[in-house]
């Protein structure tokens, strides 16, 4: 096997594409788990938010129109996990998987409802790639950073200030407050589950959007199975990354380019004539995110998790 | 102590919850009765809001849900088709109403059937035994061990180091899913197919089926574990853990229970039945080892469980409704050319609204 042209710029490019919609659903899942509420229904978010980012995009041919319509899915479909999670303060993990089946079952249904299921899957026009002058000619950097489509910037750039908003941010002192100690939070005023509810938002906002990066952002179509257990990923990569955007950014990049990587691999060493069945291949990404949860889990104490986790607040308990 | 170190959420706090219903009527305040009324006008919900997508899909609402309701029951064979059906999604239920009475999240029980499928499958393929009740007795201990041991793994993580088991179980669903493929792809591929397919089981290893109804003896099983799970849930030492490990862990370990024993154990018993659902579903349904053997079952049965409000009487109710609903819902979809998916969205609404309607059984 030639490594050489395995370990190439292109993969490591295309790993970083593929990183966005992972890292965006993550990062924003770290706000909404920074602020006490586990939110598992970032897989149906993010396959929500692919398919109205795609019709968007697909309808009127603005990229512009398809962030928007993923957007305002994944706030939505966050409005009904708030409404379960932080009104009615009914078990997180379920809402979460409910969540999860309800998204699947809509979008399947919407999908076939507009296109049937015919064989020709529609597909949007592919997004150009934009050189950003000067830094795009960085050798080595500049092709892999800088050249790469306006979805892929939009994508780093909030993931990035997503740690200033945590960090340096009234609001994501407010939330961090939240999330570790609602019970004072409150008594200083605060209003704990308005700040959940925003946190929510924020969180399917960014889920809707990944989902969109992925369909319309990398491969130009939506398929009922588009985001194949990235959103569960991304919930690991918050436990991986500790609950820091940062880090769990840093997560995603590892993961996507294990993901370029084993495409790059299934390709070169010929596909179903390769002696390594190329199904170990495709597990491959599944299983890293396991073994280094895992790896993860034992090394690190608990201690980074927000200490209000998953747990309603319920404000008579505290009188 | 490994107390912080575990994924255990800490219970919400219980007592908050536990004031009086705010209901007048006195018959509302019966706990069965808002149970059943939560779950039926949860139903009815559902029913309603599919019928507005059913009209936005081109259809006539009433119309079509007679016919899905013929297709569910309007013929011995509707009622065998959505028997059938039950089979797995009542098995896996059971199995995820006990984990899920403890807390512990299993959603991988649709890798676990594939895994439970494959064992058996390919123990009946290539076992050279001519004894068929052997055959299939040993296939179908096969597929529980299989389910069990995919379950186990995730147990022995999270009992082990608090590993999340939500995650871990998701994510073995498509390594187990992946590995399926393999085998039917590489060694077990049955070469005389047109499409993909594995190799069929031998006559002899197939589940009886009964005559009229066009159903396996499958049907035996599942239903014989009602009142086994029902006892074990309410009248066992073991089920009596489980619940005190759903409430709060840490009171349960402060007890004397052996939680991580008990976390390796539910997720050992429900990947061990979700393998049973596997193994049943290649002996008695496909006869093969084919790549089609689940239709999310295993992701089906977690709605099942949650109707089924985690009882085993409960859960076998649900597995019949969802069933039909499935099976009717083809027959919709093709009588009154309807998309086949407008089943699963009325199933994803009617989870949403079942988990509305059950914060109102707390009242």
């Amino acid at each position: 096997m030639d490594w050489g042209s395995i370990l190439g710029i292109a993969l490591f490019r295309s790993g970083l594409a593929f990183a966005m919609p992972t890292a965006l659903a993550a990062v924003g899942e770290t706000v909404g788990e920074r602020a006490g509420v586990l939110n598992l229904g970032l897989e149906g978010m993010m396959l929500s938010g692919a398919l109205a980012g795609f019709l968007g995009d697909y309808w009127t041919g603005s990229v512009v129109v398809g962030v928007l319509a993923a957007v305002g899915c994944g706030i939505a479909l966050a409005a009904i996990t708030a409404t379960l999670s932080v009104v009615l303060k009914t078990e997180q993990v379920i809402n979460g998987i409910a969540l999860v089946i309800f998204a699947q079952g809509m979008s399947q249904f919407v999908y076939e409802q507009l296109f049937g299921q015919g064989s020709h899957a529609p597909v949007v026009q592919p997004l150009p790639d934009i050189r950003i002058p000067g830094l795009g000619s960085i050798p080595g950097l500049g092709p892999i950073l800088f050249n790469q489509n306006a979805l892929f910037y939009l994508s780093l750039v909030l993931s990035l200030s997503v740690w200033l908003l945590v960090y340096r941010t009234r609001f994501g002192l407010t939330l961090r407050a939240v999330g570790e100690a609602p019970a004072a939070a409150d008594a200083a005023g605060l209003h704990v589950d308005r700040v959940r509810w925003m946190a929510l938002l924020v969180c399917g906002a960014m889920a809707g959007l990944g989902g969109m990066v992925l369909s319309v952002g990398d491969l130009s179509l939506f398929t009922a199975d588009v985001t194949a257990g990235r959103g569960w990923v991304a919930i690991a990569l918050v436990i991986f990354g500790r609950w820091n955007p940062l880090f769990v950014l840093g997560g995603a990049l590892l993961f996507g380019l294990t993901d370029a990587l084993q495409i790059q691999i299934q390709a070169t060493s010929g596909g179903i004539n390769s002696s390594i069945p190329y199904e170990a291949f495709q597990a491959l990404p599944y299983l890293l995110t396991i073994v280094v949860m895992v790896i993860v889990t034992i090394r690190s104490r608990r201690d980074a998790q927000p200490a209000a986790l998953g747990v309603p607040f319920l404000k008579e308990v505290q009188d | 102590m490994s107390g912080n170190r575990t994924w255990e959420q800490p219970a919400p706090v219980v007592a908050a919850e536990e004031k009086e219903p705010i209901v007048a009527a006195p018959w509302l305040r019966r706990r069965w009765v808002r149970a059943w009324g939560s779950s039926i006008g949860a139903t009815v919900s559902a029913l309603l809001v599919g019928g507005l997508l059913i009209r936005a899909a081109g259809g006539r609402p009433l119309s079509a849900y007679r016919d899905l309701l013929s297709g569910a029951v309007g013929s011995n064979y509707a009622i065998g088709q959505l028997l059938v059906l039950a089979v797995p999604l009542l098995i896996i239920g059971l199995g995820l109403s006990l984990a899920f009475r403890g807390r512990v999240w299993n959603i991988g029980a649709e890798g676990q059937l594939y895994i439970g499928a494959l064992a058996c499958g390919s123990l009946a393929i290539g076992l050279p035994l001519h004894t068929g009740w052997l055959l299939m007795g040993l296939g179908l201990v096969a597929a529980i061990i299989g389910g069990a041991m995919w379950g186990g793994l995730v147990g022995a993580l999270r009992a082990q180091w608090g590993v999340n088991e939500i995650i871990t179980s998701l994510l073995l669903n498509y390594v187990g899913i992946f590995l399926f493929d393999y085998v039917i792809r590489v060694p077990l591929r049955d070469p005389a197919a047109s499409s993909l397919e594995g190799k069929s089981v031998p006559g002899i290893a197939q589940l009886p089926q009964l005559p009229s109804f066009y159903i396996h003896v499958g049907i035996f099983i599942a239903a014989a574990l009602v009142p086994v799970l029902a006892y074990v849930m309410r009248r066992t030492p073991f089920g009596f853990r489980v619940r005190m490990l759903g409430l709060n862990p840490e009171a349960a370990r402060t007890a004397g229970v052996a939680t991580k024993r008990l976390i390796m154990n539910l997720m050992v018993i429900s990947g061990g039945l979700a393998g049973l659902a596997g193994g049943i579903q290649v002996l008695g349904v496909a006869f093969r080892l084919d790549p089609t053997i689940s239709q999310n079952y295993g992701y089906t049965a977690i709605i099942v469980a949650l109707l089924g409000r985690l009882s085993a009487l409960g859960t076998l109710f649900a597995a019949i409704f969802i069933a039909g609903l499935t099976v009717g819902g083809q027959a919709m979809s093709v009588t009154d050319s309807l998309p086949y998916s407008l089943v699963s969205a009325i199933e994803g609404i009617f989870v949403v609204f079942l988990l509305i309607a059950n914060r109102f059984i707390r009242a």
